[in-house]
């Protein structure tokens, strides 16, 4: 082992703390959202793009830590499969929800779905 | 069943990348696995469809520029929903918005459908039944003309340019 490679080690590892951070911030942000915004729909912007992120960066900090290890290229895997399918799942509860008749809340200003879907 | 190896091949390659190692043998054992997967669903897939996105080679050059836009498209999403949701009084006017497309193919519907997700303040909700419009719910719909401008200049060029 020479000093090189302790060093990369080593800012590796600090580059892993600073995502896992971002990511986990980003997490909690995302369950702040899920608690505060009023109807479905909102909440839906908060999982599906922040909770996103958020596990992705958590999946880059493994990725980081651990090199091209199997856990690490399983995490990778992971964070790209939940990149491709968020916003499939959030596009199909929207979907339902409104085709349930799950009202949108009373700031909404616009619904041309809705009028769409009457005619 | 023989049409169906390539798209078994990419399953073996899923595989790999699910099991963390890199070797023929867990490729093969993907690739079995994938034939087993695809059986049941296979009047989902169009053969002839499939493999067409790699076939010019300026094509990866537009694929790899789409997915700059749509990470710099989610940082910036994250950030502006994270706005939102930190402040003090939550003053949104959300609302559900048609926006015309010009994707023709499914695989360009898909994908414009996803990054509009992905991007700020707006989710797909569904796709008219002559599949040339798109209902996006918006977070601040008080200008619908200008985020079907904005849809349309920033997002389905590149999505055009790259599986079209």
């Amino acid at each position: 082992m020479s000093g090189i490679s302790v060093f990369i080690n080593m800012i590796m590892n600090i580059l892993s703390d600073i995502v896992l951070l971002i990511g986990l911030i980003f997490v909690f942000l995302g369950m702040l959202g899920l608690i505060r915004l009023p109807d479905v729909y909102n909440r839906l912007h908060t999982t599906a793009k922040i909770g996103t992120l958020g596990a992705f960066g958590v999946m880059l900090s493994i990725l980081m830590r651990a090199g091209f290890a199997p856990i690490g290229i399983k995490a990778i895997a992971v964070g790209l499969f939940l990149l491709l399918t968020a916003p499939i799942a959030a596009h199909m509860i929207t979907r339902a929800a409104h085709r349930h008749g799950v009202g949108l809340c009373k700031e909404s200003i616009i619904d041309e779905y809705g009028e769409a879907r009457e005619r | 069943m023989i049409r169906y190896i390539p798209l078994a091949a990419i399953f073996g390659i899923i595989w790999c990348f699910v099991h963390g190692t890199f070797s023929l043998v867990s490729f093969i054992f993907g690739l079995l696995i994938g034939l087993l997967a695809i059986r049941p669903f296979r009047f989902l897939y169009r053969p002839e469809m499939n493999f067409r996105l790699f076939s010019p080679p300026n094509r990866i050059v537009s694929i790899i520029r789409y997915f700059m836009v749509l990470i710099k498209e989610i940082i910036k999403a994250n950030i502006a929903v994270a706005k939102i949701v930190t402040k003090p009084k939550i003053n949104i006017s959300p609302g559900i918005i048609a926006v015309p497309i010009r994707c023709k193919t499914d695989l360009s519907i898909t994908g414009i459908a996803n990054t509009i997700t992905l991007t700020p303040g707006t989710i797909t909700v569904d796709i008219s039944d002559d599949h040339s419009t798109l209902y996006v719910h918006c977070i601040d719909a008080s200008d619908p003309a200008a985020i079907c401008a904005s849809i349309r200049d920033d997002l389905e060029k590149y999505v055009l340019e790259a599986f079209e």
